[in-house]
C-alpha cells in the first residue's frame, strides 16, 4: 500500500498538515474517533501487522495513564462522583476530559508515524529546500533522527552481540555496562553523523542561489484533483470549526454546540479529509483487481 | 545593509508589541489602558452580549437584570481607580491595589468593623506565641505578625482536635461576580446563582481544634457543592481554588476566593485559622485583589 506515496509532495504534505493540525485542536468527542480511526487505520495499511502491535503495547497503555492522570490533579466539573482521600472531588467532567487529551495525543501520534512513512526527507527539502534551505535540512534531519537512530542501533547492537558484549551477555552490573557502551557509541555516531550530514551538503552548494536540485515529482491532473479536495474539505472544516459547529465544552458541565443539518456536514467533510489517503489506496487495489481479472 | 535593516525591523516590532501589552494592562477589572466601564455597565444591565446560551438562559437572564441595577452604583463607587486611564505593569498594579486600600481604610468609613486594628502588631503576635523571625518580620511560613487582639495562625498539625462540638456560622457568597458578569468566563455565567448566596448563612457544628478549612471541606462535601483546593507547603495551608466550580482567575486575573472571620480578613491561610465557638466564617469571592469585599490588609501585605 504506498499509492498516497506516489502522489506530489504538496499533496502529501497538505494533507498532513490538516490532518495532523485539526486532530491537535479540535476536542470535540466525534472529531477525536474520527480522527484516532483514520490514523491507526492508515498507519496499519502503511505499516502493516507491526503497526498494530506498537499501538497496543504504546498507545493503549499510555492512553489509559492519562486517562488516570488527569482527574488526580483535576478536579473542577459539577458532576462530582466520588470524594478522593485528599478531600478533592473526583468529577465526572475531568475523567472524560482526560481520556480525551489521551486520544488525542495517541491520534496525533499515529498521524505523525503515517508523516514519516509518506513524507520523505527528500519530499521535505524538494518543498522547502528553495525556501528556507537551513531550516528545512534542519528539520528533515530531526525528523529523521528518530527512525536512524533506531535502525543504526539495531545494527551496532547486532555488531556488540558477535563479539558478546550486548545486554544479554553476563551479569547484571556487565550488561550495564555493555548498555552504557552501546549508548556513547550510538551518541557519538549521532553527533558525527549530523556534522557529516551538514558538511555533505554544504559541500555540493546546497541553499546556494541559482543552483538546481534533480528531483522526481511531477504535478499531474491526479495531484491537482486530490490537492482540490483535500483543500477544499480542510477549508470547510476549518470554517465551520470557526462557526463554533465543533464547540465542546468540559467544564463547568460537559455541552456541545447544537446539532444542525452544517454541522453534521461539517464532521462529515472532516471525516472524508482523514480518510483521504485510506480512499486513495482503497481505490488503487480495486482498479488493480480489475484490470488483473480481465487479462 | 541588510542586516541592519532587519534589526531595525525587529527592535521596532518588539516595541510596538511592548507598548501594546502596557496599554492593554491585564485582563481585570480596571488594569486596562483605556476605559470601557461605561460601555459595559450597559451591557451588564441589558445583559445580552457576554451570555452565549441565550436560549436556555434567558429566564435566568430576566431575573438577573435587577440584581445587577440594585448593584450598579456600587460598582461605580468601586470604580474611582479604573477611571485614571493609565496602563499599569503588575508591579504598579500591586501598588494600586495598596494605595487605594490605604486610603479607604484612613477613611474608614467601611463596613469592616475592625478598621482601626489593622496595623500588625509584632510584640502582641509573639507575646501570643508566633515566633517571628527579625530578618524578615514574618515567620517561618512568611507571615507577617496579627493585629493586636486577633488569633495568631496555629499550624493544622499541632491543633489538637477534640470531641467537643462547638457551633460556628459560615457562609460562601460571590455577589462581586454579578457586578462584574462581563468578565466572567463565557462558560460559567449559567452557574452563578441569581442572588450571589452559594451556601447561605448558617449555623454549623465543628469539634474543637478545628480549623476554618475543615468546616469549609466538611460542610461543602456535605452540601454537595463542588470545591477544590491545593495544599501549598510554603504557607502550610490549603488554598482554596474554586467552589462550586467558580474558581480563582474566572472573573479577571485578580479574582480569587477570600474568607473572612468576624468581619476580619485573616493575613495567614485557612488551615492554620483555629475557630472558637460563635466565630462568623464568611468566604467571599473577590474580582479586585479582596479590594471589592473590604479585605484591604491582605491586599496591602499581599496576600
Amino acid at each position: 500500500m504506498s499509492e498516497f506515496k506516489t502522489y506530489h509532495p504538496i499533496v502529501n504534505f497538505v494533507y498532513f498538515v490538516f490532518a495532523i493540525g485539526f486532530s491537535c485542536f479540535f476536542m470535540h468527542p466525534v472529531c477525536l474517533c474520527i480522527s484516532l480511526v483514520s490514523g491507526f487505520t492508515y498507519s496499519v495499511m502503511l505499516k502493516g501487522k507491526k503497526a498494530i502491535k506498537t499501538n497496543l503495547i504504546y498507545m493503549l497503555p499510555m492512553l489509559l495513564m492519562m486517562a488516570l492522570i488527569n482527574p488526580a490533579f483535576n478536579h473542577e466539573g459539577v458532576t462530582i462522583i466520588e470524594y478522593l482521600p485528599s478531600g478533592n472531588p473526583l468529577t465526572l467532567e475531568s475523567i472524560i476530559y482526560g481520556l480525551c487529551a489521551a486520544v488525542m495525543i495517541v491520534s496525533v501520534v499515529c498521524h505523525f508515524s503515517c508523516y514519516n512513512e509518506v513524507m520523505t526527507s527528500d519530499k521535505f527539502i524538494y518543498l522547502f529546500g528553495k525556501i528556507i534551505p537551513s531550516m528545512s535540512l534542519i528539520i528533515s534531519m530531526t525528523l529523521r533522527f528518530v527512525p536512524k537512530f533506531a535502525s543504526q542501533l539495531k545494527v551496532v547492537t547486532n555488531a556488540q552481540r558477535c563479539m558478546g558484549r550486548d545486554v544479554s551477555n553476563g551479569s547484571i552490573i556487565k550488561c550495564a555496562k555493555n548498555g552504557l557502551n552501546i549508548m556513547s557509541i550510538m551518541t557519538t555516531w549521532s553527533l558525527e553523523n549530523a556534522i557529516e550530514t551538514a558538511d555533505s551538503m554544504k559541500s555540493r552548494g546546497y541553499g546556494i542561489p541559482g543552483r538546481t536540485a534533480f528531483s522526481i515529482f511531477t504535478f499531474d491532473k491526479r495531484d491537482k484533483k486530490t490537492l482540490v479536495c483535500i483543500l477544499l474539505l480542510g477549508i470547510y472544516t476549518l470554517a465551520g470549526n470557526l462557526m463554533g459547529e465543533m464547540d465542546f465544552r468540559f467544564f463547568p458541565s460537559m455541552k456541545m454546540a447544537e446539532v444542525s443539518v452544517f454541522g453534521i456536514s461539517v464532521f462529515v467533510a472532516y471525516l472524508l479529509l482523514c480518510i483521504c489517503p485510506i480512499i486513495i489506496e482503497l481505490w488503487e487495489v480495486r482498479k488493480w483487481k480489475a484490470l488483473r481479472s480481465k487479462i | 545593509m541588510r542586516k541592519h535593516k532587519n534589526k531595525i525591523i525587529a527592535g521596532v516590532i518588539i516595541a510596538i508589541v511592548l507598548a501594546f501589552v502596557f496599554w492593554y494592562g491585564g485582563d481585570a477589572p480596571g488594569l486596562r489602558g483605556w476605559t470601557p466601564e461605561p460601555q459595559e455597565d450597559v451591557t451588564v444591565v441589558q445583559n445580552d452580549e457576554p451570555i452565549k446560551e441565550e436560549i436556555a438562559e434567558a429566564e435566568k437572564t430576566i431575573s438577573d437584570i435587577p440584581v445587577k441595577e440594585e448593584n450598579a452604583p456600587a460598582t461605580e463607587e468601586n470604580k474611582p481607580q479604573k477611571q485614571d486611564g493609565t496602563p499599569m505593569t503588575p508591579a504598579e498594579k500591586i501598588a494600586m491595589a495598596e494605595k487605594i486600600a490605604e486610603s479607604t481604610q484612613s477613611s474608614a468609613e467601611e463596613t469592616t468593623s475592625s478598621a482601626e486594628i489593622k496595623q500588625s502588631n509584632e510584640e502582641y503576635s509573639e507575646e501570643q506565641g508566633m515566633v517571628i523571625n527579625e530578618v524578615t518580620g514574618k515567620d517561618q511560613y512568611r507571615t507577617e505578625p496579627v493585629p493586636e487582639g486577633k488569633p495568631v495562625p496555629i499550624e493544622p498539625e499541632n491543633a489538637v482536635i477534640t470531641d467537643k462540638e462547638l457551633t460556628c456560622t459560615l457562609s460562601v457568597r460571590c455577589d462581586t461576580i454579578l457586578q462584574n458578569i462581563g468578565w466572567l468566563d463565557s462558560e460559567k455565567v449559567d452557574i452563578v446563582p441569581k442572588d450571589g448566596v452559594i451556601f447561605a448563612e448558617k449555623t454549623v457544628t465543628f469539634y474543637e481544634g478545628e480549623s476554618v478549612f475543615n468546616v469549609l471541606v466538611r460542610e461543602m462535601k456535605r452540601n454537595k457543592i463542588h470545591m477544590e483546593f491545593e495544599n501549598t507547603p510554603i504557607y502550610n495551608s490549603a488554598y482554596i481554588e474554586g467552589i462550586a466550580n467558580l474558581y480563582e482567575f474566572d472573573c479577571g486575573e485578580l479574582s480569587g476566593w477570600m474568607y473572612k472571620v468576624n468581619d476580619w480578613f485573616p493575613n495567614y491561610g485557612c488551615s492554620r485559622y483555629q475557630l472558637k465557638a460563635g466565630d462568623k466564617v464568611e468566604w467571599v469571592y473577590t474580582c479586585d485583589l479582596g479590594n471589592d469585599v473590604g479585605g484591604h490588609y491582605s491586599a496591602r501585605n499581599g496576600k
